[in-house]
């Protein structure tokens, strides 16, 4: 419980019916997927409860964020934003801490459709966003979170790839520019919206500080609040009378799939033709969609329930499934969709590929066309258990990714024969790639049990087996590097870079009360 | 039943706000992206299905006590089901269903319902009815000239919004019924509330009494098949009753019923309705009209940490709610265009009256209503037609505050006006 003169005080920033401490209310943010595994990593039984907040606030001005991050620091309240918070970065970790709950701040501001981007505050979702976008011929990069989760978080401050990132990048890379209310309560408007109003380049004239916000995947919520966002949008390949309209009844959605749009699923007997071929849909800018899993993932990809996922990975998928990716062709135009076309089967040709959708081995109906631009096709991981995490996450090479999911293979398959995890025979992992196959990013999709306490142990002994794996083999920062502890393990042999991190944290909150458990502490603990 | 049996579900709830909207697939635009209005109208995370199901379990595992909070987000939930339609594209979990529980076990430890509930509970109790009305006046609504068939097996269950509320619903489907020679009787002041209200707050020991009443009531007279007007009476008889009181009637909903009698050419709308109107979905005549199959099986581990339930377990995700029969009979009304809105049939946005919000929290039952008046103005329609009476009186409420000029209907009353062209 905050004191009656602090609470007082945020309630008469927000207005009494925008703020509790209601115990009820309180524990739906204590509650969060994934904390199970944190609780396990500390020494305790799995659960989904964490910490209980203090109060939550529902600010729905930047004034109002800024007043109630400068009541933090002059009371010593420790903070954490969040916007549909999904995860344990979104809870807060110490009893005396307020969560603010960006939920009323959930407009549009501003569709800039000839200079493409798009202005949105922290809790217009990427279904929302999309929506509103291609009634202008637009999209943006939805991270794969899923089409319910919050942009602005992911260009700010998480992670970002995507289904779409052949075509859309990643998320932090669309970044133009934000308002950002810092720990400290000042304001600071980054990119080119400084200088001239406009939002057009992040990197200025005006302070370009993409690199100081997010770092490697972000701050998870431990630098202040971001209270809008400028991010890039793209061209929908689509004509312009052609309008979203879904019919039917779950479970089986109809879409009515644009024009000049076809998928492949180009499969290769190994790593050794998966990775040339990849390499060359990605260098040639051809494609919206380009990823893989394992034979279950591509069972669980088009489906639309898991009994009918379980049906078609013994129906076929398992025998014919081996290296393979998923392609979604987009195209304005006849002319450029049949170049595409062309383009993915003489890929697939040099290197020995098969196309398992012509082969009739799996057939995505129209909803899954649909749900792979919408950003919902990793959602369907969840079918099998109610829960998957992710472990590794590096992002570098189209060859380290492979490499990756070669040295994860046996480490999965070991758990697996334990009965912790789910069985893809170790062979589950996501890959995409981003600018030109410039980059790529893998992880490996883990299916577990949370209502099992054997299960999350096991998944956790996996995590952090796979996060010392990517330590020793140099595989790149997995995804849940984060909190004093586990940044101090990985500094020493990652150039140090913890203490970077720290001159930053303690710059912009010098008080340290932007919680700072999924981000770096100003000074280490020992 | 009990919290214990959804202990699992409540665990693995993975708080990703899809219980927020409708399926995220369906979603055509911002404005009309939700599908809970209790979270569109309280904001705190607690106010979704998810929210919910965490707070239950929250309770389950002693980590909180009742509180008068924690009352009120309990209760300030239309128990619309439509969580429970967005969870359910991807988890195996029941929020809705999970809700209740938690309503009935607030009223066996004797801290729910709320006031304004306990008060209309008790005048079901003593006048059959929660709008305190005296018995005598259930059947005020008759006019002189129906005719009803006092041995027929077909009863026509007013309930007793359109008793007594609503009359010109009962009136209208009591018309289309002669119309159409199909014979049937009433119950008139013999006539019970179907329990809808009590059940949906979680009484659901004196919801059990009333359902066992009417079954009684119903078996002694012969009834064979029961036709109601009002989405809420269809839900209670067709899908709430049988999970606790045998029985073997068949429950069917006017709009059903017309839909058959089109086609077979027994009721003949001639008179041109020249109208442009939109549909709104009841959430008791649509998704929450599903019936529960009963289960049994058992779980089985198919893959590691890969669960089935074997047999195959019915997914009661509303896909098998009355959503095609009210479309086919407006579409078949002479002068009538059907508009859609962008939240319809399984992912209908809620009118806002249900589940003793109308009665608890008219603010809230007003703004979910003037939510769905807004989505039917973006249609261009001029009216707005349902097929429920406590859908009607909320929009219609609605409509009213606004100084609205788009016309209600329900659909009893288009269709009993595309008969006149008979007379």
């Amino acid at each position: 419980m905050l004191e009656p003169d602090v609470y007082g005080k945020l309630s008469a920033i927000v207005g009494e019916k925008f703020i509790t401490q209601s115990p009820a209310i309180l524990d739906t943010y204590a509650f969060q997927w994934g904390t199970e595994i944190e609780s396990v990593q500390r020494g305790k039984e799995p659960t989904r409860f964490g910490t209980r907040p203090a109060a939550v606030v529902l600010p729905e001005t930047t004034d109002e964020v800024q007043a109630i991050v400068k009541i933090c620091n002059e009371h010593d309240i420790k903070f954490k934003a969040l916007s549909t918070g999904m995860g344990p970065w979104a809870g807060v970790s110490h009893t005396r801490s307020i969560q603010i709950d960006l939920r009323r701040m959930n407009r549009i501001i501003e569709i800039d459709a000839k200079n493409m981007y798009a202005v949105i505050e922290p809790y217009v979702t990427n279904a929302e966003l999309q929506a509103e976008l291609f009634k202008y011929g637009l999209m943006h990069h939805a991270q794969g979170a899923g089409p319910q989760t919050s942009p602005l978080a992911s260009h700010t401050s998480f992670v970002g790839p995507g289904f779409t990132s052949p075509y859309t990048g990643f998320s932090g890379r669309n970044l133009l520019g934000a308002e950002w209310v810092l720990p400290n309560g000042e304001l600071l408007k980054i990119g080119s919206y400084e200088h001239s109003g406009k939002w057009f380049s992040g990197d200025g004239p005006g302070f370009s500080m993409r690199g100081v916000i997010r770092g490697w995947m972000g701050a998870y919520g431990g630098l202040g609040v971001f209270t809008k966002a400028a991010i890039k949008l793209y061209s929908w390949p689509a004509p312009s009378d052609w309008k979203w309209e879904i019919s039917g009844t779950v479970p089986h959605y109809e879409w009515k799939i644009p024009p000049y749009w076809k998928m492949f699923v180009l499969n290769f007997t190994e790593w050794e033709q998966f990775e040339p071929a990849f390499y060359e849909v990605n260098d040639h800018d051809a494609v919206m969609m380009a990823s893989c899993s394992s034979a279950e993932g591509l069972a669980g990809l088009f489906t639309d329930t898991k009994m009918e996922a379980i049906e078609a990975i013994f129906g076929g998928v398992l025998l014919h499934a081996k290296r393979y990716f998923i392609v979604l062709v987009t195209a304005h135009t006849e002319r450029e969709f049949n170049y595409r076309t062309k383009l993915i089967k003489a890929i697939m040709e040099k290197h020995g590929g098969n196309d398992l959708i012509e082969d009739g081995v799996i057939v995505p109906r129209d909803s899954h066309y649909a749900e792979s631009v919408r950003n919902m096709l990793g959602g369907h991981a969840f079918r099998f258990s109610n829960c998957f995490q992710s472990t590794h996450g590096g992002m570098d090479s189209i060859s380290l990714a492979v490499r990756i999911a070669e040295i994860n293979q046996p480490i999965k398959a070991k758990y697996i024969e334990k009965g912790v995890i789910g069985d893809d025979r170790g062979e589950g992992v996501w890959t995409t790639a981003y600018e030109g196959g410039h980059t790529a990013h893998l992880e490996v999709p883990t299916v577990y049990n949370a209502a099992s306490v054997e299960s999350c142990k096991g998944y956790t002994e996996y995590q952090d087996e796979c996060n010392e794996v990517d330590l020793q083999n140099a595989l790149g920062m997995p995804f849940f590097i984060v909190g004093d502890k586990v940044h101090d393990y990985y500094g020493p042999r990652t150039m140090d870079y913890p203490k970077w991190l720290r001159k930053i944290k303690a710059t912009f909150d010098p008080k340290g009360v932007g919680d700072s458990s999924h981000y770096i502490s100003a000074s280490k603990k020992e | 039943m009990s919290l214990e049996q959804f202990e699992e579900m409540m665990d693995s709830c993975v708080r990703c706000s899809k219980c927020k909207y409708i399926p995220q697939i369906a979603i055509k635009s911002k404005r009309f992206s939700h599908v809970c209005p209790s979270i569109q109208y309280y904001n705190f995370h607690a106010y979704s299905g998810g929210g919910r199901m965490i707070m239950a379990n929250a309770y389950h595992k002693g980590r909180l006590e009742w509180t008068p909070e924690m009352l009120d987000v309990l209760y300030q939930c239309t128990n619309c089901g439509g969580c429970d339609v967005a969870c359910k594209w991807v988890y195996d979990f029941e929020p809705n269903e999970v809700i209740h529980e938690l309503r009935t076990l607030a009223v066996e430890e004797g801290v729910g319902p709320m006031p304004a509930h306990k008060k209309y509970i008790e005048l079901v109790k003593k006048n059959q009815n929660p709008y305190g009305e005296p018995i005598e006046k259930r059947s005020d609504w008759l006019p002189e000239d129906v005719e009803l068939d006092e041995n027929s097996t077909t009863l026509y269950f007013v309930g007793c919004t359109a008793s007594l509320r609503r009359e010109e619903i009962a009136r209208s489907t009591a018309k289309i019924l002669n119309a159409a020679k199909e014979p049937f009787r009433i119950l008139g002041s013999d006539e019970m509330c179907c329990g809808s209200p009590v059940y949906r707050v979680g009484d659901r020991k004196s919801a059990i009494e009333i359902m066992s009443s009417n079954v009684k009531h119903f078996t002694k007279l012969g009834i064979k098949r029961i036709i109601t007007s009002c989405a809420g009476c269809f839900n209670m008889l067709k899908t709430e009753y049988p999970r606790f009181v045998e029985h073997d009637f068949e429950v069917i909903h006017i709009s059903q019923l017309v839909d058959e009698l089109l086609k077979e050419g027994r009721l003949k709308p001639t008179k041109e309705i020249p109208l442009k109107v939109t549909y709104h979905d009841p959430c008791h005549l649509g998704r929450m009209s599903e019936p529960y199959e009963p289960y049994e099986g058992e779980k089985v581990e198919l893959l590691s940490q890969v669960f089935i339930w074997d047999p195959p377990k019915p997914l009661r995700q509303g896909t098998n709610g009355v959503y095609d029969a009210p479309r086919n009979v407006l579409k078949q009304l002479p002068g009538v265009e059907l508009v859609e809105m962008e939240r319809i049939r399984e992912y209908s946005y809620c009118c806002g009256a249900g589940a003793g919000c109308k009665s608890a929290y008219p603010d809230f039952a007003l703004f979910a209503a003037n939510e769905r008046v807004e989505e039917a103005k973006s249609t261009g329609a001029n009216a707005l037609v349902s097929a429920c009476p406590f859908c009607k009186t909320n929009l219609q409420d609605a409509l009213s505050t606004r100084d609205d000029p788009m016309d209600f209907y329900d659909l009893t009353q288009l269709v009993a006006k595309s008969l006149e062209g008979d007379e």
